[in-house]
């Protein structure tokens, strides 16, 4: 008698065990908010016209106005160019990760899947990251860019945040679509021969 | 005054040096131990991106694993070259520990020149797999030495407990061995390590019911089925698991509720063994803890599964949200191969222990 109440009771403790850890826990967790960062950035032009061979400066100083981010991206594209070569130096940078630079025909990630989806690139990129990225912390990223030919100089730049969680969690939200798929904001400079 | 014949000094001798054999075992196992608990938390870490030097509190407790298991297998060695007749007793042991010490040693070097050549490796490359490889033969050595030693001498109840110190570090380096065959952490700039997703989906199932049965099981046979070793064993594990892979990761930490609840089969495949241990009671048992292998290594097997199930970018705060979305799926698939995979553990087990014991 007391063996079966034993086995019993084991197999109740048993069942409870399975209906908590495979139903009742995975939905009451599935059911709490995910965090949503907020990225944004501004950037500062030091010139709109130069002539060439001389350089201007672009200043960006992103943040995240939301919740804790994993990973806080700024990326800095150069739809002019084939490749970055001496145009762009980095003059501040203060991301955590090292700068990652991206050539024309590599694959990369894009929509915000975060390399769910993918797509070649068709211009040279620099990305800078921060792995993660707290609620309202600063990063600087500032690069000098000497044009090698003259005309408009266009530079594509927008900020991410991951967990990719809501429309606010890239920046801009609208406007100009890059290559991969995802917005920007454009800044141009004229190269004056 | 007393006086010392040739036969009591032999016997001096020889107890003497068996138990230099067992600190030997001691020190080994529990190197691997600090190794492997080192190695988990290390990962962590490196999910997490947090910064890392090379004097971080994981390598410390790496390296200083590696020195302990180092002079373990030293003085394994002392100890059975002064065993006289008894030496074959315990040859497999230290056989098994040397080989392990030498690919463990031998794994630093390797690593140094595979970082110099092709940068940061991810989980599984030939130095780590060398390392995890040497890891798990040290532990096994020491098992054996540790088992064998507690059987020849008779050994009490409470010196039992010291089997668990023998089959933690086994077990947590075996699951090193399966997580680096089967999760995606292996793809660098040079090489593209990661396992096949279907291949891994498949290690991952069957691997893991089989390593915690077995290892349950063993305990249980090895203890001569003393109660309470596989609640403690079971128990252990998941301390060490949640303390190295779910506390680091903040936005983890609620669900330590729901890692805890595990412990609840092991007690109750113990209380089972306990009140009878027949072969059906064993098979329960194995089949048991067979089939709770996805909650038992959360989080990390969710990368396995979400490969092939669902393909998601899973950031760290993203970790149980994926885990859980997955949970009913994977058992659906894997629920009957991980029970029949517990009844194989069960089944080696027996096998194993006879040898170990040299039944």
């Amino acid at each position: 008698m007391n063996k079966f109440l034993i086995y019993l009771s084991g197999f109740v403790i048993l069942s409870l065990y399975f209906i908590l850890t495979i139903f009742i826990l995975p939905s009451e967790f599935l059911m709490t908010e995910q965090l949503i960062p907020k990225p944004s950035f501004q950037a500062v032009l030091s010139d709109s016209e130069i002539i060439l061979n001389d350089s201007f400066r672009l200043d960006i100083t992103s943040v995240n106005n939301g919740d804790y981010a994993d990973i806080h991206i700024v990326s800095v594209a150069f739809p002019e160019l084939i490749e970055i070569d001496d145009v762009v130096k980095i003059a501040t940078y203060d991301f955590t990760l090292s700068p990652s630079y991206i050539s024309v025909g590599e694959e990369i990630g894009s929509k915000y899947s975060g390399g769910v989806e993918t797509t070649i690139s068709q211009y040279p990129s620099i990305e800078a990251m921060s792995r993660p990225l707290k609620s309202d912390v600063e990063t600087h990223f500032d690069i000098v860019v000497t044009p090698k030919k003259s005309g408009i100089f266009n530079i594509y730049v927008k900020s991410i945040g991951i967990p990719h969680t809501s429309d606010v969690s890239h920046y801009p939200y609208s406007g100009i679509l890059d290559h991969q798929n995802e917005h920007v904001l454009v800044y141009s400079v004229t190269v004056n021969p | 005054m007393t006086t010392l014949t040739p036969k009591s000094s032999e016997t001096f001798l020889k107890n003497k040096s068996e138990f230099i054999f067992l600190i030997g075992s001691i020190f080994t196992s529990f190197g691997i131990l600090l190794v492997t608990v080192g190695g988990s938390w290390d990962i962590t870490n490196h999910l997490l991106s947090k910064p890392e030097s090379f004097f971080s509190p994981p390598h410390a407790l790496m390296y200083s694993g590696v020195a302990i298991s180092l002079t373990g297998v030293v003085l394994s060695f002392v100890g059975w070259k002064n065993l006289q007749k008894f030496k074959d007793s315990y040859f497999l042991s230290l056989k098994i520990q040397l080989i392990g010490i030498g690919l463990l040693t031998g794994a630093g070097p390797l690593d140094f020149i595979w970082h110099s050549y092709f940068g940061l490796d991810g989980l599984l490359s030939p130095p780590h797999f060398t390392l995890i490889t040497g890891m798990f033969l040290c532990s096994v050595g020491g098992m054996i030495g540790i088992s064998r030693y507690l059987k020849f001498n008779n050994s009490q109840s409470i010196a039992k407990y010291l089997l668990i110190l023998a089959v933690i570090p086994v077990w947590l380096s075996a699951s090193g061995i399966i997580s680096s065959l089967s999760l995606p952490f292996s793809s660098t700039d040079f090489f593209e390590f990661n396992p096949e997703p279907t291949i891994a989906f498949i290690i991952a199932s069957l691997a893991y019911p089989f390593l915690i049965s077995l290892s349950l099981t063993l305990i249980f046979r090895l203890s001569n089925y003393q109660f309470g070793i596989l609640s403690i064993l079971g128990g252990l594990f998941l301390l060490i698991y949640s303390s190295t892979a779910i506390i680091p990761n903040f936005a983890m930490f609620d669900t330590i509720q729901f890692y805890s609840l595990n412990l609840i089969p092991f007690v109750i495949a113990d209380i089972f063994l306990k009140i009878n241990r027949s072969k059906f009671s064993l098979f329960f048992a194995g089949g048991l803890v067979g089939s709770i292998f996805y909650m038992v290594y959360y989080p990390y097997v969710m990368y396995t599964y979400n490969e092939i199930l669902l393909g998601k970018l899973v950031s760290p705060s993203l970790i149980y949200f994926v885990y859980f979305e997955l949970i009913q799926t994977v058992l659906v698939y894997t629920l009957i191969p991980a029970i029949i995979m517990g009844f194989l553990g069960v089944l080696f087990s027996a096998k194993l222990s006879k040898k170990i014991l040299m039944n």
